[in-house]
């Protein structure tokens, strides 16, 4: 096995142990991962913070193919019925199942948390090995964008009788596909 | 000292089932959980590093005030630097009048508690949602957090249950993923119509003018993302000076905190991000960011006292308070602060909250130090809030414990009064058995769910002179500090001790002029006594003379070293009590290090469990030393209890002033102990035997208390 994979289960595992779930993707499987995804949840609705590798694998036109509202404007408003939610994260962080949204872009943070199932999106060469190496990422940008977001899991509480249950303000349901580029 | 509104809510505490139930099972699987989160993590190091940084904001507390404000406003940020919590409130009620701001949803921000902003914002008309699940709860039942980082563990199922159904008119039931459900839906709505968001910080980084802010049900997000008006109100010791400094914090916090690796959700914001600013024409823009810093007087005054100072480096994860045999069992209401609770609450409340109420809830505290071992912070908590008591006592002194003190420290006045209740007690002795149920004269009160051990007939020191210490070609000459407890209670242990000193080569003085080693004036807080019996004992003990001082008592021995403190202006005494601190060491550690192990022992079968004991363990480091003395000796069985360096309930004066919380940490150690089936227990503190062989006594249960030495005597015949 390669370090990419080996990189890739430590993500997965790490992420299923905060209650998410992940797939390993080409850009030409992704889209479709994501539609069947959603079907599989019984979402009809879904907002996609477009971005430049979201429109690559066609996203939006394969979940409208499948039957899904699909929204990529007026985010702020669809989201507030909309069941899914895509967004392209910017890092991933390998030991913790974590995604980091490096952007400022609002569309971006609302698919992150309003939807009651939210899809992270990606690029293995882009997941780094642990939370000091995010970190020290971080520190190496020259501005640091207005928004700085680490995302793991879905939302959870404990706080009536310490008992942990998923899904509370944020998503309910978590699921990052990592687009095998490297 | 502890009145009686507080020991009434102390009793409401206790008996309430839930929190009982679920504060107690999170306590009890908190240690393991934490552990595991820290799994290629060195805490250690982490904690260094939080000291490291946070100190060094501390040190330049206007700089990182002056800095963040040019780096969040040059991002298009506002900030306000606030002197005072009326001046945080009134720029708040300014900023929300002239935005013209109706509903506010807020995640956790403690600070926005210091300053009542609920509450005067709420009298003003504004609507101010808590969104956070647990502090919802505590808004619709009209209470105050019973933990920091969980507020509503006293509530269960049911009871959230009506909450939510007399809120939403519409029946809930007691099935918790349903309540969850509920505020969400709930919560949506407030969400989405809300004015204002306002948030707290976890951290801020003045170099970069960030704010970080940490949570789980991704309500702190809600409050970031959709209002178009975001405050955040953080006091000033939530900076750092790098992006890279808070990183420590944030390793430690999730884990400390709720034994998570991290959190849901870790947000940075830095200045003016992006919003919505109508969703109808989907027109987007930066928000309006504001920061307030709370810099009020309570926070300069920590600054400036350099004995509490390390506060600043308090990271807020509460692990203090799941680690602490008493909120364990109270919560945090009878903390009284509707913002900290705990050990760290009593500081906290201290400085920034109510003098008044910090003087009463400082002596909640055990002393037993398990918080100093999690501390995120490496806080000396336990040493602050004994410095709050010695304060408070100079300012109020008790004239019950005053004169009880006063009469300790006086040796020879002491010493007749435990005379004469040798002579009195045997009107209170339980039937046929050498236990007591009551002491006499100011010892009284001390006796809930415990019987005490008789007073001897004849004190060690008038049984000392009898001893023969047959030692050819001694080693070295060695002091014995005996204590009141081994003076006057636990003789055969004062007589082991000499046993076993002797049989590997040492003879054993016991200076007489010695007396109480100061130890309960010192947790009464009361610092005149305290010096008074150091003095009394350093020249006494004349260290000079010996090799060593040995003392079979790790309090007396903890005390001891701490002699010096009292003397930092005084050169000649303050040697003597280097010198004396310097060769003063427990018995199993000075018997461990002069060569006593040894694989000697009867060979008869002896189970034994063992207990650490609070200052041995965590003050001393020694846990090591006494287990090989004990389990390399022939025929001896050692079984580990569960949690056996949870602290007996003893904490020297702690079980007379709160006999009722000392009480069932008693019950839980006895029921550790039974767990083990052994028939001996091994301690190495007089102060805990006393403890635990009443508990075990009171409950007619047959296993007995001995201490390390008498047990090595014993099995090595020399007694």
């Amino acid at each position: 096995m390669g370090a990419v994979d080996v990189l890739y289960e430590r993500f997965e595992k790490n992420l299923q142990a905060v209650n998410g779930n992940s797939w390993l993707a080409d850009k030409a499987e992704a889209a479709g991962i994501i539609a069947q995804a959603y079907k599989d949840e019984g979402v009809d609705s879904v907002c996609i913070a477009e971005s430049p590798l979201l429109q690559e694998i066609g996203l939006a036109k394969a979940l409208a193919d499948a039957g899904m509202e699909v929204y990529t404007d007026h985010l702020r408003l669809h989201a507030e019925t909309a069941k899914g939610g895509v967004l392209e994260a910017q890092c991933g962080i390998a030991d913790l199942g974590s995604i980091i949204q490096l952007s400022d872009d609002i569309d971006n943070r609302i698919v992150a948390i309003m939807p009651e199932y939210c899809i992270g999106v990606v690029r293995l060469s882009e997941i780094v090995d642990d939370y000091d190496a995010m970190f020290d990422k971080l520190c190496s940008l020259e501005t640091l964008p207005a928004f700085v977001g680490f995302i793991t899991g879905p939302s959870r509480t404990a706080d009536i009788e310490c008992v942990s249950t998923v899904g509370v303000h944020g998503p309910l349901k978590l699921s990052i596909v990592v687009i095998k580029d490297v | 000292m502890a009145n009686e509104a507080l020991k009434q809510e102390i009793k409401s505490a206790l008996s309430n089932k839930t929190l009982g139930r679920t504060l107690g099972t999170f306590c009890e699987t908190y240690p393991e959980r934490r552990l595991k989160s820290y799994e290629g993590v060195d805490f250690e190091e982490t904690r260094e590093n939080i000291r490291r940084v946070k100190g060094y904001a501390a040190d330049h507390i206007d700089e990182m005030i002056e800095e963040f404000t040019k780096n969040c406003t040059a991002r298009g940020g506002h900030v306000f630097h606030a002197t005072s919590a009326d001046e945080a409130i009134e720029f708040v009620r300014n900023l929300v009048k002239e935005k013209g701001v109706q509903t506010i949803v807020k995640s956790k921000s403690m600070a926005s508690e210091e300053i009542h902003m609920n509450k005067i914002l709420g009298d003003d008309g504004v609507l101010v949602q808590e969104t956070d699940l647990g502090e919802f709860i505590i808004a619709l039942e009209g209470n105050t957090p019973v933990h920091m980082v969980m507020p509503a563990l006293h509530l269960n199922k049911e009871q959230v249950a009506d909450l939510f159904t007399d809120y939403t008119k519409v029946e809930n039931k007691p099935i918790i993923s349903e309540e969850v459900k509920t505020a969400r839906k709930v919560m949506r709505d407030k969400f989405t119509h809300a004015d204002m968001g306002v948030s707290g910080a976890n951290v801020a980084v003045a170099e970069t003018g960030t704010v970080f802010t940490m949570t789980n049900e991704g309500n702190g997000r809600m409050v970031g993302t959709l209002p178009k008006i975001h405050l955040y109100v953080f006091g000033i010791e939530k900076f750092v000076k790098s992006l890279s400094d808070a990183r420590y914090i944030f390793k430690a916090l999730p884990r400390n905190g709720t034994a998570q690796r991290l959190t849901a959700y870790l947000s940075l914001y830095t200045g003016a991000n992006e919003v919505v600013l109508d969703k109808e024409t989907d027109e987007k823009g930066p928000k309006d960011f504001y920061c307030v810093i709370l810099d009020d007087p309570g926070r300069r005054e920590i600054l400036a006292e350099e004995s509490f100072r390390e506060i600043f480096d308090c990271i807020r994860c509460g692990a203090c308070l799941d680690v602490c045999p008493a909120f364990a069992l109270l919560g945090g209401h009878v903390y009284g602060s509707n913002v900290y609770t705990g050990g760290i609450g009593t500081l906290l409340s201290h400085f920034l909250v109510s003098e008044e109420r910090a003087e009463q809830i400082q002596n909640i505290c055990l002393q037993c130090g398990r918080c100093k071992e999690v501390c995120g912070g490496g806080l000396h908590i336990p040493e602050m809030i004994m410095k709050l008591r010695e304060r408070s006592m100079e300012k109020h002194p008790n004239p019950t414990y005053k004169f009880a003190l006063d009469a300790v420290s006086d040796r020879k006045l002491f010493h007749s009064m435990l005379r004469i209740a040798s002579i009195a007690q045997p009107a209170f002795m339980k039937q046929g058995q050498p236990m007591m149920r009551h002491l006499p004269m100011f010892l009284s009160g001390l006796s809930e769910g415990r019987s005490l051990p008789k007073i001897a007939q004849v004190p060690f020191r008038d049984v000392f002179p009898t001893i023969e210490q047959n030692v050819p070609n001694p080693k070295g000459k060695i002091a014995i500090f005996t204590g009141c407890l081994l003076d006057f209670v636990y003789i055969d242990t004062a007589k082991a001790v000499i046993k076993d000193l002797n049989s590997i080569g040492y003879i054993v003085d016991m200076p007489m002029g010695q007396s109480c080693c100061g130890a309960p004036a010192t947790y009464m807080g009361d610092r005149e006594n305290a010096k008074k019996t150091a003095e009394l004992n350093i020249n006494a003990m004349a260290a000079e003379n010996y090799d060593y001082i040995v003392s079979a008592c790790p309090t007396c021995t903890h005390q001891i070293r701490e002699y010096e403190q009292f003397f930092q202006d005084d050169p000649e005494m303050l040697a003597k009590a280097k010198e004396l601190g310097e060769k003063s060491y427990d018995f199993c550690k000075l018997f461990h290090m002069l060569g006593g192990l040894s694989d000697e022992g009867d060979g008869k079968e002896l189970n034994i469990t063992y207990h650490d004991s609070c200052h041995l363990k965590r003050s001393m480091g020694v846990f090591k030393e006494q287990r090989e003395l004990l389990t390399h000796t022939k025929g001896v069985h050692l079984t580990e209890m569960k949690e056996s360096d949870n602290c007996c309930g003893f904490g020297g004066t702690y079980s007379i002033k709160f006999p009722e919380v000392a009480a069932p940490i008693l019950e839980r150690k006895v029921e550790h102990i039974k767990e083990t089936g052994a028939d001996t227990v091994a301690v190495d503190c007089p102060g805990c035997m006393m403890q635990i062989s009443g508990g075990l006594d009171a409950r007619d249960i047959p296993v007995d208390v001995k201490h390390t030495a008498v047990i090595i005597a014993e099995k090595r015949g020399l007694m």
